[in-house]
């Protein structure tokens, strides 16, 4: 008995710690966005209460807020989609067709995500360069494609490998051709599957950073997480507030969506690395 | 299935796997592969915006392991990975056993873990510069309400403190993903050998050693291999919170990498990345090896 009290409140205390440690930082974002002093922490400042820094965020035009995020919106979605699509194809052919040499392939494909984009980035600026292609949309959404294949391919393989045989076989029975029968028959049973793929995709796109801060230069394509780094105060002074309140509306999209799908992000985010 | 070989070496079946790979196979080839051959051979060229290229040989290697920015740059990223990485994984677990136990606010918890994985680094990098600012920031004040220090530490304007911090903001980011791929192999245990246990009165301390830790084994090195390449790499938490100082203490082999290629020398900046993924690669073997991670990984 005395063995399990002292558990529980072990228990307890490093739950209370884990929730602490996750959301202090998080919490400490938002407190400083609504402020009106950033430096509310020093001895003689009061926290107020303010929207001037999100008012300034979301309508001061040289800022270039609503631009970055409408671009990270929309590099990320197409990236997503795209990613999603050539990695259901692959792995529609790896858990159905005959095909040798599967298992090298895939991990091929795995061995890919190990270079670090540090080693593809100057190449990456180079070729973009080339095409005339710096500072817009394609020149991100190339390379975050080809970046998420592998993760979006090792998720949707297991989750293709588990839905029965038997399905396919009616479809060709049924005299459907490969295509239909992906599109007709896999990708509604997979539906929950490819649901968090595309959410995981998204996800690491919007976060994505080096190559957006080497592949573009201004709002025309710029991204919100490069807009955060580089955001600095006209007159030398940190403008804390706003920085805050930029962070926090830039988070909004991918936490909102982290936490309404919970379920889905932990099951996509486990499939890929263990068994079970 | 059996594949006929009659005629032809591919059957139908095959064409058609083929022709489905291919869209992936060419991103791959196209924006991965071939950008890091590219960076390959451009570590062997003088390739500076402006200036003709030239052919230099092994030159550029010569330069770099003469290079004391470059010996800084690899030893602070060693000693990173070194820190953050264990570190990470122990809390990881930590907290994967606790979000495995039956708690009220289990549901809050496992919400609460994903916020920092899901924000962008360089976000998390903000928060904690104003955390560690000198004047005002929250990390100075829980100190000095605690009185545990004098006065204000200048965290990000010395070595050992901008090392600490970064540590500290990595580990904030990345536990969480370490946790999630945890309690996934946690809740795969089966629950029988919990219960024999107790049956056995084997005490907390002896289940863990002699049921969990063996049986977590796969999935530890999968989540060690992760978080070491990831680690490897730091770039964007680097970037934002100290820009690789003060002086230089703090600049990554990712960042010695960029501050070339952003200046425009494009050969030296490959030689460093070159040098990178051959540690990645390396090590991402080693690992594999250690654990035949093969049988962990697999879906």
């Amino acid at each position: 008995m005395n063995e399990d009290a002292f558990k529980k409140a072990i228990i307890f205390t490093a739950a209370a710690a884990t929730i602490l440690f996750c959301l202090a930082p998080f919490g400490y974002m938002i407190l400083t966005g609504f402020s009106r002093y950033p430096d509310f922490f020093s001895p003689q400042t009061p926290w107020v209460a303010t929207l001037s820094n999100y008012r300034a965020v979301m309508f001061s035009e040289s800022l270039h807020f609503t631009a970055f995020l409408r671009n990270s919106i929309i590099v990320s979605a197409a990236s997503a989609v795209i990613s999603v699509f050539f990695a259901s194809l692959a792995a529609y052919a790896i858990t159905r067709l005959a095909l040798p040499g599967k298992l090298l392939f895939m991990f091929l494909i795995l061995a890919m995500s190990m270079f670090p984009p540090v080693s593809l980035v100057g190449y990456l600026f180079k070729l973009m360069t080339a095409l005339g292609w710096i500072n817009t949309y394609p020149a991100l959404i190339f390379p975050y494609v080809a970046w998420t294949l592998p993760l979006s391919l090792w998720i949707l393989v297991s989750y293709f490998s588990r839905i029965p045989r038997d399905l396919d076989r009616a479809g060709l029975i049924d005299g459907c051709s490969r295509l239909q029968i992906l599109f007709k028959i896999i990708f509604p049973v997979a539906a929950p599957g490819i649901f968090a793929t595309l959410l995981l995709a998204f996800i690491f796109a919007f976060n994505e950073f080096l190559f957006a801060l080497m592949l573009t230069t201004d709002r025309a394509a710029r991204t919100i997480p490069v807009g955060i780094a580089l955001f600095e105060g006209l007159h030398g002074q940190i403008p804390w507030g706003e920085i805050m309140a930029a962070a926090t509306l830039a988070t909004l999209p991918v936490v909102a969506l982290a936490l309404i799908f919970q379920r889905r992000i932990i099951q996509g985010l486990t499939r890929g690395a263990v068994k079970g | 299935m059996r594949i006929s070989f009659n005629n032809r070496f591919f059957s139908r079946e095959t064409w058609t796997a083929v022709g489905f790979l291919l869209p992936l196979v060419g991103f791959v080839v196209i924006f991965i592969l071939l950008p890091v051959l590219g960076t390959l051979t451009d570590s062997f060229f003088l390739d500076v915006t402006y200036r003709p290229k030239r052919f230099l040989g092994a030159d550029n290697f010569i330069w770099l392991f003469n290079d004391p920015g470059f010996g800084r740059a690899l030893r602070f990223t060693a000693l990173f990975v070194l820190v953050s990485v264990p570190l990470e994984v122990i809390l990881g677990l930590i907290m994967a056993l606790v979000l495995n136990e039956r708690l009220p606010l289990r549901g809050l918890m496992r919400a609460a873990v994903l916020v920092p994985w899901a924000i962008p680094a360089v976000v998390s990098g903000r928060i904690f510069e104003l955390i560690y600012n000198y004047s005002y920031g929250a990390a100075n004040y829980v100190l000095r309400t605690l009185h545990l220090t004098q006065g204000p530490v200048n965290w990000l304007g010395s070595e050992i403190g901008a090392f600490l911090a970064l540590v500290a903001a990595d580990s904030w980011k990345t536990t969480p993903f370490a946790a999630i791929i945890l309690l996934a192999g946690l809740s795969a245990i089966p629950a029988d050998l919990y219960r024999q246990a107790q049956v056995d009165r084997a005490t907390f301390i002896q289940r863990f050693f002699k049921i969990t830790l063996p049986l977590l084994k796969a999935v530890l090195i999968v989540v060690l291999l992760f978080r070491t390449i990831e680690a490897l790499r730091v770039f964007d938490l680097i970037f934002v919170l100290t820009g690789g100082g003060p002086g230089g203490a703090t600049t990554s082999v990712s960042l010695f990498g960029y501050n070339y290629f952003s200046a425009g020398d494009f050969g030296y900046g490959s030689t460093a990345s070159v040098i990178l993924f051959i540690m990645a690669f390396g090590l991402s073997l080693g690992l594999v090896k250690l654990g035949r991670v093969e049988q962990g990984v697999m879906p």
